[in-house]
C-alpha cells in the first residue's frame, strides 16, 4: 500500500510540474515584449511588425497634439539609451532626457495613443510606452506611462492604461 | 538636532558593532549562552537608534531644510502626521527607518526567550543590522545636509565639503509625492518591514542550529510564533499596498503584477508554503529538510525584494530608482545564499526525516501538493522579473513579460490552490475512500451548484469565471458545514470553538482567501468599464445603473493644490441613489495631479467613477465609470485572513505524544 500511494503522490507532483512548465512555455511565447530604444526600432523595423514592443523615449513638447473630445493623442519621441549605467554615465537622467531633445539629429518616433492626455506628458519627460508599429511606421500605444526626474525627488509615475 | 541624531545614530552602530565582536570573541571561547554585557550593549544601541530615528523625525517636523533628507520629502503646507511619515517616503528615510526596525526585531528576539538564544542566532542577526545600518550611514544618510559652494553651486554631505561652503537651507521641498499621501500608504511600508524583519530571527536561529548542528525536532514549536506574526504582517502590507493602489491610483487596478509586487509576493507564496510544511513536520516528523530549505529561502527572497525595490534593476512603477547601494545588496545577498546552500549541503545527512504518506489523497498528501503549487507560483514570479535581466545580458535586448505573462501563468495555478483549499476539510488525515468523501460533499456540491447556477444567470457567461465560483462557493460551504457540524455535536460549542481555535483560525484563513478568490473573480471577469465627454445634464448607462453630470466645481482653498470635482448623480432606474464626487487635485508647483475616485461601495460591489479631463471653460468633463461586483469581498476577506491567522497564533500548540492515535480531525495549525 505504502509503495503504491507513493507511486500516485509523485504522479500527482509531476501533474503539477508539468502543467507548471506548460503554463511558463505558453504564457511566455505569447507575451513576450521587447524593450527597445527608438533607435534600434528604427534600424530593425521591417522586422518588427505585429511584435508587442516596450520603447522608452524623450517626449518632444511641441510635437505633442491632443483632441480632448475624441480622445485622440499623438506626440514623438527622441532616442535615449536603454542602459541604466550608461544614462549615469553620460549625466544622469534629467540631462540624458534634454540633450535627446535638443539634438536634431537624434532618431525619433511618431506615438499614437488613444485616451486622456497624462499631466506629466510634456517636454523633456521620459514615455515609456507598450504597443505595435503601424503600417505607416508610427507607434500605436495600448499603455502608456511617463516618468519626470528630477533632482530632488525619486520620481514617481503616473500610468495610463487602456 | 543634526549632531544629535547623527551622533546617536554614530554611537548605535559603534555599540551593536561592539556587541558583534563581543559575540565573535564568545564564540571563539566556545561560549554558548550570551552573556549579560552583550545584551546590554545591544539593548542600549536600539536606545540610542530609536533616539537617533526621533531626531530625524523633529527635523522633518520642525522643517528644517539644511537637510537634504527633510528637502526631499517635506514641504510646508503638509500636515503634521504626514511629516511625520515622510520617513519612510523616500529611500534615505526608508533605509534607515528598515535598519531601526531590524535592531527592533533583534532586540525583542534577544530578551524573549525561545528564540535568538545562542551566539551563532545572535551574530548571524548582529550581521544583518551591521550591514543595513553601514549602507544607511555610509551610502544613503538621511542627516546629510545642504551646501552651497564657493561658486554657488548646491552639494550634498553630512560636514563641510570644502573650506568657505555654508549650509544651505533656503530650498523648500516639493513634499512627499502626493499619490503615497494616503492612509493606506502612510502604513503599508512599516508593516511589510515588520514582517520582512520578523523572519530574520526565525532565519537566523535556523542557520544557528545547522552550524551548531542541533536537533531540529522542537524547531516547530519554537519558531511557529514568530512566523505566523511575521505572515500576518506580511499579508497585511501586502494587502494594504494593494488596497492603497485600487483606491488611489486612479485606474481602479488592485494588483498590476509590477515588479516591485511580484517580489514582494515571493517571500509570502514561500512563507505560506512553509507554515503547511511546517505542520506536516509537527503532525508527522517528516519534511524536515524542506522546512529548512523554506525558511532560509524565506528571508533570502525579502532580501531579493528588497534589492528590486532599491536597485533599479527593473523599470517600475514603485522602484526608487537606481543607486549606489546595489552592488553591495546583491554581494549581501549573493554571500547570504551562498553560506546557506554551503550549511545545508554540509548537514544534508544529518537533516533526515521520512517523508511517508498515508495515501496519495490523504490531507497530508493535499498539504504536499499546495506546497508544490505553492512552489510553482513562485518560479512564474521569478521567471516573470528575471527573464527581463537574463536577456538583457544574453541577447542585449530587454525582452519583458507583461501582465498578461502573469495572469496567464499564474491564474490556473492559484484556481488548483484554490481547488485544494475547498475540498481539504472534506479529506481525513488517513485513507480516504471517494464513497466516504462523497458522504461528506454532497450538501456543499450541491450549494455550490445552485450558487453557480443563480450567477449564470444573474452575472456572467465567462466558464473561467464560473469555475471559479463553483470552486469558491464549494470551499465556503465545506468550510460552514464542518465548522456547523463540529460545534453542534460538542456540549459547549463556544468553548469547543476556543479550544480548537488553532484549526478554526486556519479555517478563517482558508475563506479569507476563497473571499479574495471571489473579489479577485469580481474584478476580473465580471467588471464592466465605460468612459465619455459629459457636460451638465448628460447622462451616461452601464448595467442597471447611469451617471449624470450635474456640475464640475473648482476649490482653490488648499494653497498646495487646486481641487477639482466632477458631481455626478447616480441613477439606479428612475431613482438617484447616491451622490459621488470623482475628481483630481492638482498640484501646481510638481505638475502632477492626482486622481480621487467617486465611489458608491455596497458589499454587492463598487460604482468605481474617474475624472479623467475636464475643461472649465468649454463645461465639459470626461468621465470613466466602472462597475466592479464583488471587489469589497477581497478586503473582507483579507480581514478574515489577518483575523484568522491571530486566532491560530493565540493557541499554544500541544506538544502531540508520538505514538498518538492520530484521528482524522485532531488537528492544529
Amino acid at each position: 500500500m505504502q509503495k503504491k500511494s507513493h507511486l500516485k503522490i509523485i504522479l500527482g507532483v509531476l501533474v503539477i510540474v508539468g502543467a507548471l512548465v506548460y503554463l511558463l512555455y505558453s504564457a511566455t511565447r505569447s507575451n513576450t515584449q521587447y524593450f527597445m530604444t527608438v533607435r534600434e526600432l528604427r534600424d530593425r523595423q521591417e522586422q518588427l511588425s505585429d511584435q508587442k514592443l516596450r520603447l522608452s523615449g524623450a517626449v518632444i513638447g511641441e510635437s505633442i497634439h491632443y483632441d480632448p473630445l475624441t480622445l485622440d493623442l499623438s506626440f514623438e519621441v527622441a532616442d535615449i539609451p536603454g542602459d541604466h549605467r550608461l544614462i549615469e554615465q553620460m549625466g544622469g537622467m534629467a540631462k540624458v532626457l534634454a540633450d535627446a531633445v535638443a539634438d536634431p539629429n537624434a532618431a525619433r518616433l511618431t506615438i499614437r495613443y488613444h485616451g486622456v492626455k497624462p499631466d506629466l506628458l510634456k517636454n523633456e519627460a521620459q514615455a515609456i510606452v507598450t504597443g505595435k508599429l503601424d503600417a505607416n511606421g508610427d507607434f500605436q500605444a495600448a499603455e502608456l506611462l511617463l516618468k519626470c526626474p528630477s533632482r530632488y525627488e525619486s520620481a514617481l509615475p503616473e500610468q495610463a492604461g487602456d | 538636532m543634526f549632531y544629535l541624531g547623527l551622533a546617536c545614530f554614530g554611537l548605535a552602530f559603534l555599540l551593536f558593532t561592539a556587541a558583534f565582536f563581543g559575540t565573535i570573541r564568545n564564540l571563539l571561547r566556545k561560549n554558548h549562552v550570551i552573556p549579560r554585557h552583550v545584551r546590554f550593549l545591544s539593548n542600549l544601541s536600539f536606545g540610542f537608534h530609536t533616539l537617533s530615528i526621533l531626531a530625524l523625525l523633529w527635523l522633518q517636523v520642525s522643517q528644517d531644510y539644511s537637510n537634504a533628507y527633510v528637502v526631499s520629502v517635506i514641504n510646508p503646507p503638509m500636515p503634521t502626521y504626514l511629516k511625520m511619515t515622510a520617513l519612510w517616503g523616500g529611500m534615505a528615510g526608508s533605509l534607515f527607518f528598515w535598519s531601526w526596525i531590524i535592531n527592533f526585531c533583534l532586540v525583542l528576539g534577544l530578551n524573549r526567550r525561545h528564540i535568538l538564544q545562542n551566539n551563532w542566532a545572535l551574530l548571524l542577526a548582529q550581521l544583518n543590522l551591521i550591514f543595513f545600518s553601514a549602507i544607511s550611514l555610509l551610502i544613503e544618510n538621511p542627516f546629510k545636509r545642504v551646501w552651497e559652494l564657493g561658486d554657488g553651486s548646491l552639494t550634498e554631505s553630512l560636514f563641510s565639503p570644502e573650506t568657505g561652503a555654508r549650509i544651505y537651507s533656503g530650498m523648500t521641498g516639493f513634499g512627499l509625492n502626493p499619490l503615497l499621501r494616503h492612509w493606506g500608504m502612510v502604513i503599508h511600508p512599516p508593516v511589510l518591514y515588520i514582517g520582512f524583519g520578523a523572519f530574520l530571527l526565525p532565519f537566523a536561529e535556523t542557520l544557528s542550529r545547522l552550524i551548531l548542528n542541533q536537533d531540529h525536532d522542537d524547531l516547530v514549536a519554537q519558531l511557529r510564533p514568530w512566523l505566523l506574526v511575521a505572515w500576518i504582517f506580511l499579508t497585511g502590507g501586502i494587502v494594504l499596498g494593494s488596497w492603497w493602489s485600487y483606491d488611489v491610483l486612479g485606474w481602479g487596478g488592485y494588483w498590476a503584477w509590477d515588479p516591485v509586487e511580484t517580489a514582494s509576493l515571493l517571500p509570502w507564496l514561500v512563507s505560506t508554503g512553509l507554515l503547511h510544511s511546517l505542520f506536516l513536520q509537527q503532525k508527522r516528523q517528516i519534511f524536515k529538510r524542506v522546512n529548512l530549505i523554506l525558511i532560509l529561502l524565506t528571508y533570502l527572497l525579502i532580501l531579493f525584494s528588497i534589492l528590486m525595490t532599491r536597485a533599479g534593476l527593473l523599470s517600475s512603477v514603485h522602484a526608487f530608482g537606481a543607486s549606489a547601494i546595489t552592488q553591495p545588496l546583491l554581494v549581501f545577498l549573493a554571500a547570504l545564499s551562498l553560506l546557506c546552500g554551503a550549511l545545508l549541503a554540509w548537514r544534508w545527512k544529518c537533516l533526515k526525516s521520512g517523508w511517508e504518506f498515508r495515501s496519495f489523497f490523504s490531507r497530508d498528501a493535499l498539504f504536499l501538493y499546495t506546497l508544490v503549487l505553492l512552489s510553482a507560483v513562485t518560479l512564474v514570479c521569478l521567471w516573470g522579473l528575471l527573464y527581463p535581466l537574463a536577456t538583457r545580458s544574453v541577447s542585449g535586448t530587454q525582452i519583458t513579460l507583461d501582465r498578461a505573462f502573469f495572469d496567464g501563468a499564474a491564474a490556473p495555478l492559484f484556481v488548483l490552490l484554490v481547488l485544494l483549499m475547498a475540498v481539504c476539510p472534506l479529506v481525513g488525515w488517513s485513507l480516504n475512500s471517494l464513497k466516504k468523501l462523497s458522504k461528506r460533499a454532497w450538501l456543499p456540491v450541491l450549494t455550490a451548484f445552485f450558487g453557480t447556477a443563480a450567477a449564470l444567470i444573474w452575472l456572467t457567461r465567462s466558464w473561467t469565471a464560473l469555475l471559479t465560483i463553483f470552486i469558491v462557493l464549494l470551499g465556503l460551504a465545506v468550510l460552514v458545514a464542518q465548522t456547523w457540524l463540529e460545534l453542534k455535536a460538542a456540549p459547549r460549542p463556544l468553548r469547543a470553538f476556543w479550544r480548537r481555535r488553532a484549526r478554526h483560525g486556519a479555517w478563517l484563513v482558508h475563506a479569507g482567501i476563497l473571499l479574495i478568490a471571489l473579489g479577485i473573480v469580481g474584478v476580473e471577469a465580471l467588471s464592466q468599464s465605460i468612459q465619455g465627454t459629459l457636460v451638465p445634464g448628460d447622462k451616461m448607462p452601464l448595467g442597471r445603473y447611469a451617471v449624470e453630470l450635474t456640475a464640475i466645481d473648482e476649490d482653490f482653498e488648499n494653497p498646495e493644490y487646486l481641487s477639482v470635482r466632477a458631481r455626478l448623480n447616480l441613477w439606479r432606474g428612475d431613482k438617484i441613489i447616491a451622490q459621488i464626487n470623482p475628481g483630481q487635485d492638482l498640484y501646481e508647483s510638481r505638475s502632477q495631479y492626482v486622481s480621487i475616485p467617486g465611489k458608491r461601495s455596497a458589499l454587492t460591489g463598487d460604482f468605481y467613477t474617474l475624472l479623467l479631463d475636464y475643461d472649465p471653460a468649454m463645461g465639459y468633463a470626461v468621465i470613466q465609470a466602472t462597475l466592479n461586483p464583488l471587489v469589497n469581498f477581497m478586503w473582507i476577506g483579507a480581514f478574515l485572513l489577518c483575523l484568522g491567522a491571530a486566532l491560530s497564533l493565540s493557541a499554544p500548540i500541544a506538544p502531540e505524544p508520538p505514538d498518538a492515535p492520530t484521528e482524522p480531525e485532531n488537528d492544529a495549525l
